[in-house]
C-alpha cells in the first residue's frame, strides 16, 4: 500500500485535481447554460414540446463518441473535454429548471402578476425562487454524472481519474483501476453532499416542507 | 371611477361577454355575482388587465385601461385571489411589502406599511411578521392577502372570491374585517362571489350577471324588494320572501298554540295556562272549529263553580285567515297592543297564531340569513 502511494502518489493527487476543475469547470458551465436555455424554453412552452425531446435523443450519443467528435474538431486540448462535458451537464439543469419554472403553481404566478411584476420580476422573484429545489436536483445529478464522465477525458489523454482506470485496463493491472475508481466515487458521493447542504441553505423555511415533493 | 363602455370579451367562438356597460363610482363595495361561467371574473380581470377586452373599453378615472402600461396599472389596483397566493417564499412581511418595494419604497416605509396593516387586523408585529405562509391558518393568510393587497394603499381594490377556501365561521369573521376596512378607508372595491348571503352583506351594489350579461343593478334592499328576474330571485332564494314583495302572514306564524275543547273543566284549564306560562287558551268545537279565546282574567272573575269553559269563551276582535297579506295584522298588533292575532284555516280550523316575537323573528331570518 505504501510502495503503491510511494509511486503513484503524486500523480494521483495531480490525477484527483485535474478531475475535479474538469468537473467544476463544465458543471459550473453546463449549469449557467442549462439555467438559461431552461428559463428561455418556459417563456415558450409551446417549442419545448419539440425542442425537448430532440434534445434528449441528443442526450443519448454516447460520451465516448462525443468526445471523439469534438478531438476531432477541436484537437486534443482541454477546451475539447470541458466543450462536451458541460453539454452533457446542462441537459438535467435544463430540464429540471423548465419542469420547475412549470410546476410553479399558477396562483402564485397570477398573484405576482396582479401586484403588478413585470414578466422578469415574476420570474426572478416568484417562478425562480420556487422552482429552485427542483433546479438545484438538477445541478445534484448533473453535478454527480459529470464526475464519472470526466473519466473518459483521459482517452484523449488529457489526464484525470481515468488516466489510472485506462492504464489499469490497458497493463491489467486491477489496483490501479481501483485507485481510479474508488477517489471518483468518494468524489461524487462528496459533491452531491455538498449539494444537499447548499439545497438545505438556500431552502427558506416557508418552503422547506415542499422540498422534495 | 371605473366604466365599462360596450365590452365584449370571446374565447374562440363562445362569447363570454356581450356588450357589456356600467360605471362603478368611486368608494362603492360592488359586488359582481351571478352562474357559475356568468362572465363575473372575466369582468374584473380586465379592470386591472390580466384579460384585454375585445371591443369595447374599460374606463379609470376617465382613462383607457388600454393605453396605460398594464405593470403600472396593476401596482396601483390591489388584487385578492380565492387561491390566497402569498408567495411562499416570503415571509409576511415580505409578503405584505411586495407592492410597496416594487414602487421603490424604502425600507423604512415599507417596514411601517407592515406595522400599521398588522396592527390594523391584529396580528402582532413581533409575533408574525418573521413567519412564512406555511406558518398561518388559512384566515390568517388570507388576511395577509388582503393586507398585501391594501399595501399601497390603491384607491380600488378587487377581491376574486376570496373568502371561498375559508371555514364558515372564519369567512363570516373576515367578511366583518374587510367590510369594517373598506368603511374607514373608503376604497372602491370590486368583489367577485357566487353566495348570495356575502354579497347582500358586503355590498353597496350588487351587479347581477348571466349569460355574459347585466340582469341587473341595485343595492341590496332594491335587489330584495324588486329582484329584475326569476334566477335573480331564485339566487336571492330564502334571503327573499316566495311571493315577492307581498309577505304573507303564515311567514310569520307559529303553530304551537295551546288549544282546549270546549267541554273541559275551567280548573284544568287554569292547570294548563300554568303549567305552560301562558294566559290564554284557544277554545274549538268537537270538530276542531275555533270558536274564541279563553283567559285567565276570566276563569278568575267568573269561573267557580262553573262545569266547563264554554260560557267564558270570548271573542278576539282581529283573526286572520291563511293567505291573507301580513301587513294588516302585523299593523294590528302594533296598533292594538295585543299579544297576538289567531290564524285560521278555509275551514275554520286554528292555523297558529302571531304574535310579536314570531314577527320579529321571521323579519330577523329576511335579513340576516337562517342562522341555525
Amino acid at each position: 500500500m505504501s510502495a503503491f502511494f510511494a509511486t503513484y502518489g503524486s500523480m494521483l493527487a495531480e490525477a484527483i485535481g485535474v478531475h475535479i476543475l474538469y468537473v467544476l469547470a463544465s458543471v459550473a458551465i453546463g449549469f449557467v447554460l442549462g439555467l438559461a436555455l431552461g428559463v428561455l424554453l418556459s417563456r415558450v412552452p409551446q417549442w419545448s414540446a419539440v425542442l425537448i425531446p430532440v434534445m434528449s435523443i441528443f442526450q443519448t450519443i454516447p460520451g465516448l463518441v462525443f468526445i471523439g467528435v469534438l478531438f476531432i474538431w477541436i484537437g486534443m486540448r482541454p477546451a475539447t473535454v470541458i466543450i462536451a462535458l458541460s453539454i452533457y451537464a446542462m441537459f438535467p439543469v435544463l430540464k429540471n429548471t423548465y419542469t420547475g419554472i412549470l410546476g410553479v403553481e399558477p396562483k402564485y404566478v397570477e398573484a405576482a402578476k396582479g401586484c403588478g411584476m413585470s414578466p422578469l420580476q415574476t420570474l426572478w422573484r416568484v417562478e425562480l425562487p420556487l422552482a429552485m429545489p427542483t433546479i438545484i436536483a438538477g445541478l445534484r445529478m448533473a453535478a454527480i454524472y459529470t464526475v464519472s464522465w470526466t473519466v473518459l477525458a483521459a482517452m484523449i489523454g488529457l489526464g484525470g481519474l481515468g488516466n489510472f482506470v485506462y492504464q489499469g485496463v490497458s497493463s491489467n493491472n486491477n489496483t490501479l483501476i481501483i485507485a481510479g475508481a474508488i477517489p471518483a466515487a468518494v468524489l461524487a458521493i462528496v459533491i452531491g453532499a455538498l449539494i444537499d447542504l447548499l439545497q438545505r441553505k438556500v431552502t427558506p423555511r416557508g418552503m422547506k416542507k415542499e422540498v422534495g415533493r | 371611477m371605473i366604466q365599462f363602455e360596450h365590452v365584449c370579451k370571446r374565447y374562440g367562438k363562445t362569447t363570454i361577454l356581450e356588450d357589456l356597460s356600467f360605471t362603478i363610482p368611486d368608494g362603492q363595495f360592488v359586488v359582481l355575482i351571478g352562474p357559475s361561467g356568468c362572465g363575473k371574473t372575466t369582468t374584473m380581470k380586465m379592470i386591472n388587465r390580466l384579460l384585454e377586452p375585445d371591443g369595447g373599453k374599460v374606463l379609470i378615472d376617465g382613462k383607457d385601461a388600454a393605453s396605460m402600461d398594464r405593470v403600472e396599472l396593476r401596482r396601483h389596483i390591489g388584487y385578492v385571489i380565492q387561491q390566497i397566493g402569498l408567495f411562499p417564499n416570503m415571509t409576511v412581511a415580505q409578503n405584505i411589502s411586495v407592492v410597496p418595494r416594487l414602487l421603490k419604497y424604502d425600507r423604512e416605509r415599507c417596514d411601517r406599511i407592515v406595522h400599521e396593516l398588522l396592527e390594523m387586523v391584529e396580528m402582532p408585529y413581533d409575533r408574525y411578521a418573521g413567519k412564512y405562509p406555511n406558518e398561518l391558518s388559512g384566515g390568517q393568510q388570507q388576511r395577509i392577502g388582503v393586507l398585501r393587497a391594501l399595501a399601497a394603499s390603491p384607491p380600488v381594490v378587487l377581491m376574486d372570491e376570496p373568502f371561498g377556501a375559508l371555514d364558515p365561521m372564519t369567512r363570516e369573521v373576515l367578511q366583518d374585517e374587510v367590510k369594517k376596512l373598506q368603511l374607514k378607508l373608503h376604497k372602491t372595491i370590486v368583489f367577485v362571489t357566487h353566495d348570495m348571503g356575502e354579497a347582500l352583506k358586503m355590498a353597496d351594489t350588487i351587479l347581477f350577471m348571466s349569460g355574459g350579461r347585466i340582469e341587473q343593478i341595485a343595492s341590496p334592499e332594491k335587489m330584495l324588494e324588486n329582484p329584475a328576474s326569476d334566477l335573480v330571485r331564485s339566487f336571492l332564494g330564502k334571503h327573499v320572501t316566495e311571493s315577492g314583495a307581498v309577505a304573507r302572514i303564515e311567514t310569520f306564524m307559529r303553530t304551537n298554540a295551546y288549544r282546549v275543547r270546549k267541554d273541559r273543566g275551567v280548573l284544568e284549564c287554569a292547570e294548563m295556562m300554568a303549567r305552560n306560562s301562558v294566559d290564554t287558551l284557544l277554545v274549538t268545537d268537537e270538530a276542531e272549529h275555533y270558536l274564541g279565546i279563553v283567559t285567565i282574567r276570566g276563569i278568575k272573575l267568573w269561573g267557580k263553580g262553573l262545569p266547563n269553559i264554554e260560557t267564558l269563551i270570548v271573542q278576539t276582535p282581529h283573526v286572520a285567515r291563511i293567505g291573507d297579506e301580513a301587513k294588516e295584522s302585523v299593523d294590528y298588533l302594533l296598533e292594538s297592543g295585543d299579544d297576538y292575532v289567531v290564524v285560521l284555516n278555509a275551514d275554520d280550523t286554528i292555523a297558529g297564531i302571531v304574535t310579536k316575537t314570531s314577527v320579529a323573528k321571521s323579519v330577523a331570518t329576511t335579513l340576516w340569513g337562517d342562522e341555525r
